[in-house]
């Protein structure tokens, strides 16, 4: 079993006494892997400190205010993929068929597309296959990770870390689309006003001033998909 | 992939077999490709299920499912057929409706139980030591413990727990509150049990098990018209759609039906094609109005005006002038206005008084049973005074009388509506009627310098009363002087021409709506027009809009005076369709068992909530409106100069309305001592109060005695999106932060209360807990001691029904329910045996007393002909007839559980009934023993089973004569003994027709049609109210027996609503100097309509929602006022008074007329709310500028039609009189620190 993977998912899980109790082990496995630059290592230290040291209760608030009760940064991953369209029940079955084909039954009451199942899947799984799915989410990670970054919370480093296991890039502009949703998290509310703000509508004879999803409309049907004849014939 | 590597391109294998004469053939190659179309639509199974929200729709969805995974849905399409020529039902559903399952596994949803932190950590170590029992008990008792979590309500800091952690507190609070302060300390609030009705009995089953409170939610929503029960003795009972196809004139009236009742709207625009007329009044440019021939955009808030010009119209038209046959006919039969009203004098000045009654008579009238309660009319056949059948005295205590034949005292009769002609009276005298037009407030004032009381000519009848000689008129001639229609009767304030500017003409409605009276005069001519050649098939299709004005009896008693002059009500096409928030739960007899544990002990704990709300809150110590504003200047001789909550209290001591908390004793304690001192408990208890030992709750809300202590909120979200007084509930009730603005009146120095006892502190945080029950974190969850995570509409087995249309079918759990949720059905299981596990400690089997109020429909409602109260020694103290009736109930406290999961005893013992009707039921509960199987022994031995949904739905589904025509047979020949008259007929043909959870899991059926509604299903015409009063003869529940259209009740009188008038929204006094910031100048009326983008009021916050809205809260404002004070689209603005404020964004738009604003309403402020710079909080929700007013008139009991029923009679929560400060704000700030320090 890849026990990286592993310390990764229970880490990511709701904090326990058994966790706290099992931290040492778990911070252990992780410092030990060099799959991971020294630097990811090291920025993993604070999460597995304060997860072994901290009050449980306070753990426990912060676990539910960050990833049950904020949505950009919901360990559902199919949240950020396909959020509340109707491809995600189909999404999520497709998945459940691999964990099936790979020969486990989930027996969580969590879904499918929960990052800790996910991780301790790939944990059974070759290294190679685990490297291509993370692959598949590492622009997920990366949103993820800035977005607990900008709220100083260590639980930045895991996602730092699963984009290094990857071995991906992110994809530019996937990332940039996903940070560029809307926050709606009670405790990071600075980034909104900009982003639902929406432009004016006008209506007027200056077809530059009207609604903008019609002028960017007019705009592309203003650009002929097939030249113009006579300019062809000329 | 390409499947490149897998084909031969060169070569063909020989191998391959051949078959069917070679025309097919086996081949090897990878067809892998074709699973992407196999997959691409694959499911395992569809489910039939709907949407259980607070929306009316009840649109039946087929749910795909795959691999235990919900993947689409879509609409159903098999509705039973309806007739030839009429349009049928599908599709129904909506695009919000469908956005639906995307929700289900939306990251806002609930995964597990979870409990403030604070909370759950004291609670641990407390229970390392002590019993859940115990350890509550000390967490209650040490006051820096209970403010740890108290004060931190709203600021985040959940964490998870398990169900039996979470279940335990809850048990162990509710055990520690009946014991140390009585069980009607455990409040409950649920609303709208149609949309899935086991959800809902599943917390009131064990409320009423426990002797806790439910909470009514209708009157509260201020759904629920009071002028419905005041004319019809209903609460509401409504045409369905379909019938909207079969009307000749619409008229929509402050309703958005393409906007709000989407499903529905289809049948508007069938209608619209067969030539329907049409009209819409809205005072903006609705969705609606693109649908009328002809949009009157009356100012809003003053629709009475218009109606009455309407009304005037008909009448002039279609009652004088010339007299239409098919009304004149009509209103004879089916209305008061035969009925004679004496005529009393004030000072000198005579006004309308009460019906003239049978016992006012020298004999009277040959009647020996209740003749106080039999209204009389002057016959033209005899030439004389009759009793006409059918008046309230003749429903209880006789037989065979209670009918709409045109009889009285065993003969035909011919009554007379109008003494106008010469021969007919005796006089013409100057009656006083009251004039408010005058009062308007800024905002609606004309200039009217018209008195207050306006004195006309009626003619009348000189009669022996005793000795005396005294007048009499009929209620039409009183109702035309009302409506100021000169008749050739000489005096002043009638008109001859509708351009006359007096009270009651299109020109005088003109001046004040703004709609022309042109337009006005057209409208009315043709609606009356069409009812007249159609026989009544004239409709109006009524919006909660005009519910929602502190005067909205006036609104809605224009309406129906409209269609009952023009013969409408009753008539299919025609009638009064007020789609507002009830959702007719149309298996009603067969579910109130289940739900208020009839089974086991009755009666069940009722309360009306605006009015525990309005205590519990402490809104009552901010109260700006005095009863001298409201009062009429020809009201009777009385002690008026009270507050409102003095008659609030009032009425709880003369039993009108119910109490909750009840005595301020704990109810177990004072059964203990009534039988300690060996006397029954009624007597006992009115011994106790008369001497003062006992007091009533209701006298001193803020005394910790008389607090609520725990409260469970499912399927509600009662402080996002109706808790009226947001700010207040914050203040008093949770005691957490909040945006109250505005001084008591302790601080102001203003005349308090007379009843209520005045504590100069105010207690704040009155909840030792608060359990809030549902799938998503709502704002009621933030701001909760305990969360439960629920089984959302695709995850449970339940019912549902609709006023708009005639089927009932289910919601089924198409999957298991998602994380760690659990249905409502098995929550309160859980609960109720959990409780049976802690409360042994200290509740065993009692003894409890339920305090009840005099009921509609049953024979106590003929208690108070007269008003006299037992305090002031106007009266003795007679429980159940002068005050509310004690009743004792044995509560098995160890056994809850147990009898939650049985059907008990009494349903065989007592049998069933609703509306009036009883029938025996023993062998549909043998039925339903040998249906869910039977209890061997425990102390529900014998008893059928209700341990699953499944079980309790058909438990409804047996005993409810909607869905078992046997049933309904028996249902309808009850009814008949009353009557006298065959009804059987309408069911007969369905005796054996018994409607169980499987056959609508198949499809969707009609209902089967029952004396408890008054519509009628049938092959032949479709659900319309009123039908079976009409055809079947069948009287209104009201004191006359038949539509009502004069009050006579001395409240209703002393407030100037004898008839109906125009009355202008009320000084709510918001706006003060102290609020109002130097430089704000915009102050408009604040006005919260039901929104697009959101699930009715349900949520609004999926991603789909918000970006088709604006991503968060908005407010829309005429372009003229947004330009007066520099606010252009899209700005922040706050809105402001005395209430609180709240944040949003400026939508600035040509369609909202100018002094108005709109916030549709429950938009959350748990997305994009910004903080206040007026209270330096969190914006607030639409609530928080809003504060709920009690009106006196609402609080009538023990009087026929005005007698308390649960969610059918009582205050209501108006909030359209409302005025906020609108100004754009300077900076934004997101508040976007922790709300909370951590703990020391």
């Amino acid at each position: 079993m890849d026990r990286t993977l592993k310390a990764l998912s229970l880490i990511l899980s709701y904090p326990t006494r058994e966790l706290q109790q099992a931290m040492p082990e778990i911070g252990g496995v992780l410092a030990a892997d060099t799959r991971l630059t020294a630097a990811a290592r090291r920025a993993l230290r604070p999460l597995v400190e304060e997860l072994s040291g901290r009050d449980i209760y306070d753990l426990e608030e912060q676990f539910v205010m960050l990833f049950d009760r904020s949505r950009t940064l919901s360990l559902n991953l199919f949240e950020h993929v396909h959020g509340e369209s109707r491809d995600r029940g189909g999404a999520m079955v497709s998945l459940l068929e691999t964990y099936r084909d790979g020969g486990f039954e989930p027996v969580t009451s969590e879904l499918p597309d929960h990052l800790p199942v996910l991780l301790e899947f790939l944990a059974t799984r070759s290294h190679s296959e685990a490297q291509e799915t993370l692959a598949d989410a590492a622009h997920i990670f990366e949103a993820l990770s800035a977005r607990l970054a900008r709220r100083e919370s260590p639980y930045a480093a895991v996602f730092a870390a699963l984009l290094q296991l990857s071995g991906a890039k992110a994809d530019k502009e996937a990332v940039a689309e996903l940070l560029d949703q809307p926050e709606v998290d009670p405790n990071d509310l600075e980034a909104l006003d900009a982003v639902w703000e929406e432009s004016e509508v006008r209506f007027g004879p200056d077809p530059n001033a009207g609604c903008p999803q019609v002028r960017d409309m007019l705009t592309r049907m203003d650009q002929p998909i097939n030249p113009d004849p006579r300019v062809a014939a000329e | 992939m390409s499947h490149l590597l897998d084909r031969l391109n060169f070569l063909s294998s020989k191998e391959l077999d051949r078959f069917s004469d070679g025309h097919g053939q086996t081949t090897r190659e990878n067809r892998d490709w074709e699973d992407t179309y196999r997959n691409r639509w694959r499911h395992d199974k569809i489910v039939r299920s709907t949407h259980g929200v607070n929306c009316t729709g009840s649109c039946s969805w087929k749910i795909y499912v795959k691999s235990g995974i919900v993947t689409w849905e879509t609409q159903q399409t098999d509705y039973p057929r309806t007739r030839p020529d009429l349009p049928n039902h599908e599709p129904r559903g909506c695009a919000r409706g469908a956005s639906y399952s995307w929700y289900l596994y939306s990251a806002n949803r609930v995964k597990n139980p979870l409990i403030r932190g604070r909370l759950l950590k004291v609670w641990r170590r407390m229970r390392e030591t002590m019993s859940p029992i115990a350890a509550w008990t000390a967490i209650q008792n040490d006051p820096v413990l209970r403010n740890g979590y108290v004060e931190t309500r709203g600021k985040g800091g959940f964490v998870r727990a398990s169900w039996d952690e979470a279940t335990e507190i809850t048990a162990a609070a509710n055990a520690y509150t009946a014991k140390t302060y009585g069980p009607d300390r455990v409040f409950g609030f649920s609303p709208i049990p149609a949309m899935s009705m086991i959800s809902y009995a599943a917390g009131s089953r064990y409320l009423s098990l426990l002797g806790g409170v439910c909470m009514s939610f209708y009157d509260w929503y201020c759904d629920l018209p009071p002028a419905s029960p005041m004319t019809w003795g209903e609460q509401t009972d409504v045409p369905e759609s379909a019938d909207w196809y079969n009307a000749g004139y619409l008229l929509l009236w402050g309703s958005n039906v393409p906007q709000t009742r989407t499903p529905d709207a289809h049948f508007y625009t069938e209608a619209r094609y067969r030539g329907t007329k049409s009209a819409v009044i809205c005072p903006d440019y609705s969705e609606a109005a693109k649908f009328g021939d002809v949009w009157l955009n009356a100012k809003q808030g003053t629709d009475a005006a218009l109606a009455m010009a309407f009304g005037h119209v008909i009448l002039r038209e279609f009652h004088l002038d010339r007299q239409s046959e098919y009304f004149t006919d009509y209103c004879r039969k089916y209305s008061d206005f035969p009925m004679l009203v004496r005529i009393e004098e004030k000072d000198g000045q005579l006004v309308p008084g009460r019906f003239l009654r049978a016992d006012d008579l020298t004999g009277k009238l040959g009647e020996k049973n209740n003749p106080e309660w039999k209204t009389v009319a002057w016959d033209r056949t005899s030439g004389g005074l009759v009793s006409p059948n059918g008046a309230i005295g003749y429903r209880w205590g006789e037989a065979g009388k209670w009918n709409l034949e045109t009889r009285a005292a065993e003969a035909d009769t011919d009554l007379s509506m109008s003494f106008v002609l010469e021969e007919d009276h005796d006089d013409v005298v100057g009656i006083d009627f009251p004039y408010f037009g005058a009062d308007a407030t800024e905002t609606f004032s004309t200039g009217d310098k018209r008195p207050n009381i306006l004195t006309k000519n009626v003619p009348v009848k000189k009669i022996k009363i005793g000795r005396k000689t005294e007048m009499v008129a009929t209620v039409f001639d009183l109702f035309c002087a009302n409506y100021g229609l000169d008749r050739g009767l000489g005096g002043d304030w009638v008109a001859t021409k509708y351009s006359d500017d007096v009270p009651g003409t299109p020109t005088w409605a003109e001046k004040i709506t703004g709609v022309s009276a042109d337009k006005i005069a057209h409208v009315a001519r043709d609606f009356a027009l069409n009812a007249e050649k159609t026989n009544g098939k004239s409709m109006i299709i009524i919006g909660a809009a005009m519910n929602h004005w502190y005067h909205m009896d006036m609104n809605y008693r224009g309406v129906i005076n409209m269609l009952v002059m023009c013969g409408c009500v009753g008539q299919s096409g025609g009638g009064w369709a007020h789609y507002v928030g009830q959702e007719k739960l149309r298996p009603q007899t067969g579910w109130l068992p289940l739900a208020f544990a009839l089974d086991w002990g009755r009666p069940p704990r009722h309360m009306n909530s605006t009015s525990a709300w309005y205590a519990h809150t402490d809104q009552w110590r901010y109260e700006t409106l005095t009863a001298g504003e409201i009062l009429s200047p020809t009201a009777p001789e009385g002690d008026w100069d009270v507050s409102m909550i003095d008659y609030n209290i009032r009425a709880e001591r003369m039993g009108w309305l119910p109490s909750a908390p009840q005595l301020k004793t704990n109810p177990l304690e004072v059964a203990k001592a009534a039988k300690a001192a060996g006397k029954e408990i009624p007597a006992y208890v009115a011994e106790q109060l008369k001497s003062g030992e006992l007091e009533m709750s209701c006298e001193d809300p803020d005394a910790p005695e008389n607090w609520p202590r725990n409260l469970f909120v499912w399927r509600s979200n009662l402080l996002g999106s109706s808790g009226k007084g947001h700010e207040y509930f914050l203040k008093h009730l949770l005691g957490t932060d909040h945006g109250v603005m505005g001084k008591d009146l302790g601080e102001e120095g203003g005349q308090l209360p007379k009843e209520a006892k005045w504590h100069s502190d105010a207690p704040r945080g009155k909840l030792d807990l608060l359990v809030t029950i549902d799938f998503r974190m709502s704002t009621t969850a933030v701001y909760s001691d305990i969360v439960l995570p629920t089984a959302s509409w695709y995850e449970k087995n339940d019912l549902n029904t609709s006023d708009m249309h005639p089927f009932i079918h289910p919601l089924q759990a198409a999957v298991d329910p998602a994380y760690e949720s659990k249905s409502d059905w098995e929550i309160f299981k859980a609960i109720a045996r959990k409780f049976q596990e802690v409360a042994p400690e200290i509740l065993g089997k009692e003894t409890d007393i339920v305090a009840l109020p005099i009921l509609h429909d049953t024979p106590g409602e003929l208690a108070q002909d007269q008003v006299k109260d037992w305090k002031k020694g106007e009266c003795d103290l007679i429980p159940g007839k002068t005050a509310p009736n004690y009743i004792p109930v044995e509560r098995d406290y160890p056994a809850l559980y147990d009898r939650f999961v049985a059907l008990g005893p009494l349903m065989d013992k007592l049998g069933n009934g609703g509306k009036g009707i009883s029938w025996k039921t023993d062998h549909e509960v043998q039925h339903l023993r040998d249906l869910n199987g039977v209890w061997e022994d425990g102390p529900a031995k014998g008893c059928a089973k209700i341990v699953t949904d499944i079980d309790a739905t058909e438990v409804v589904l047996m005993l409810a004569p909607e869905t078992n025509g046997e049933v309904a047979v028996k249902a309808w020949e009850a009814l008949s003994a009353i009557t006298g008259r065959e009804h059987a007929h309408l069911a007969l043909p369905k005796e054996d027709e018994k409607i169980r959870f499987r056959d609508i899991a198949a499809q969707p059926r009609k209902i089967i049609s029952s004396p408890t509604w008054s519509g009628l299903e049938s092959e032949k015409v479709c659900y319309n109210a009123g039908y079976t009063n009409v055809h079947e003869l069948i009287p209104w529940r009201t004191l006359t027996g038949r539509q009502q259209l004069y009050q006579d009740h001395l409240w209703m009188r002393a407030f100037g609503e004898g008839f109906m008038s125009y009355r202008p929204p009320v000084d709510l006094k918001t706006i003060t100097k102290d609020v109002q910031d130097a430089g704000d100048s915009l102050v408009l009326n604040f006005i919260t309509p039901h929104q697009k983008w959101g699930i009715h009021s349900t949520y609004s916050d999926n991603l789909l929602m918000l970006t088709l809205n604006r991503g968060g809260p908005v407010v829309w404002l005429s372009e003229v006022d947004a330009k007066s004070v520099g606010i252009v689209d899209n700005d922040w603005i706050e809105l402001y008074n005395v209430n609180g404020a709240l944040t949003a964004r400026a939508v600035v738009s040509q369609r909202i007329k100018e002094g108005t604003t709109f916030m549709y309403h429950a938009q959350e402020k748990i997305v994009n709310t910004p903080g206040s710079e007026k209270t330096g909080n969190r914006g607030g929700i639409h609530n928080s500028v809003t504060r709920a007013v009690l009106k006196p008139t609402h609080m009538i009991g023990g009087y026929a039609q005005q007698s308390y029923g649960f969610n059918y009679y009582g205050t209501v929560g108006s909030n359209r009189d409302e005025f906020v400060v609108v100004r754009k704000m300077k900076n934004v700030d997101w508040l976007d620190e922790e709300a909370t320090g951590k703990e020391a």
